[in-house]
């Protein structure tokens, strides 16, 4: 059975032996208040529908949308998107639209 | 499996730069293009190292995706293969953090990975699930370039870095 957690990436801040990282400015940059100190490890995924990736937090604490339409997470502006239109479109598609547009049949 | 390759900048001391505003050579850590207008790559790990010697530094790196992707020779930074047998392919990704004709700008919208780390010590390391990495299709805007450099804010400190990705 597969599991939404398979498709988690791992981000590592390691501040151990440094300076740390103000407050301010890890939450400006979408990460849980106290990730500039010390040892930070978090869970990531990557939006199906645009490609940005979100930063989970240390108790998983940021909420991630699933997407039925792709069986993948999507992040808060593209769920409010989804929302919106109802349209399933993910990033694969953007790039297969570009590709097109792209290549002329005879290059097939 | 495409080929595996580690685009590597050193000690390089970004410059805070504006989305949307040329990045000026060797003040940001890198750009990746397509190598032709269908190639694509997948980005599988981006990885920063703090160098800065003596104050705090905290940096506010983005990976982003580039509304003005850069022309013209290619230059600064160091593109290998990560498997020593592997045959490249026919045309190589463009990469560096120089270039002669158009810079690359930051798009203002299209911001993939923000890692603010203090680069007075500091290490930030970023690794995509096989399957889930963000990619780079063609070597035209907005999908054909991204960049690892410097937002606004913060107060940047040398660092080095490297980015892995895969020729599709």
């Amino acid at each position: 059975m597969k599991s939404v957690r398979e498709l988690e990436g791992y981000l590592m801040l390691d501040h151990r032996h440094g300076a740390p990282v103000p407050d301010e400015v890890v939450v400006h940059a979408g990460l849980p208040v106290g990730a500039g100190r010390g040892l930070f490890e978090s869970a990531t995924y990557t939006c199906k529908h645009c490609q940005r990736v979100i930063v989970l937090g240390m108790n998983r604490e940021k909420p991630a949308t699933f997407c039925r339409g792709c069986q993948h997470m999507i992040c808060d502006p593209c769920a409010a998107e989804k929302h919106r239109t109802g349209v399933c479109r993910t990033f694969d598609q953007v790039i297969e639209e570009a590709l097109a547009a792209t290549i002329s049949p005879k290059e097939f | 499996m495409g080929v595996r390759y580690s685009f590597s900048v050193t000690s390089v001391t970004p410059t805070a730069t504006a989305d949307t505003t040329n990045l000026v050579d060797s003040t940001y850590l890198g750009y990746l293009q397509g190598g032709s207008s269908t190639m694509r790559l997948n980005i599988a790990e981006v990885y920063m190292g703090g160098e800065a010697a003596s104050t705090s530094s905290p940096s506010i790196m983005v990976l982003a995706r580039d509304s003005t992707v850069m022309t013209g020779t290619a230059g600064g930074g160091r593109n290998a293969a990560l498997d020593g047998s592997s045959t490249a392919p026919g045309t190589l990704a463009t990469v560096g953090n120089t270039a002669a004709t158009t810079k690359p700008q930051r798009s203002s919208t299209l911001h993939l990975l923000h890692l603010s780390y203090n680069a007075y010590g500091g290490i930030v390391r970023w690794v995509a699930r096989p399957g889930e990495e963000p990619s780079v299709v063609g070597n035209s805007a907005s999908l054909g370039e991204v960049s690892l450099s410097a937002f606004t804010g913060g107060t940047t400190g040398q660092m080095s870095s490297h980015i892995l990705y895969e020729v599709v």
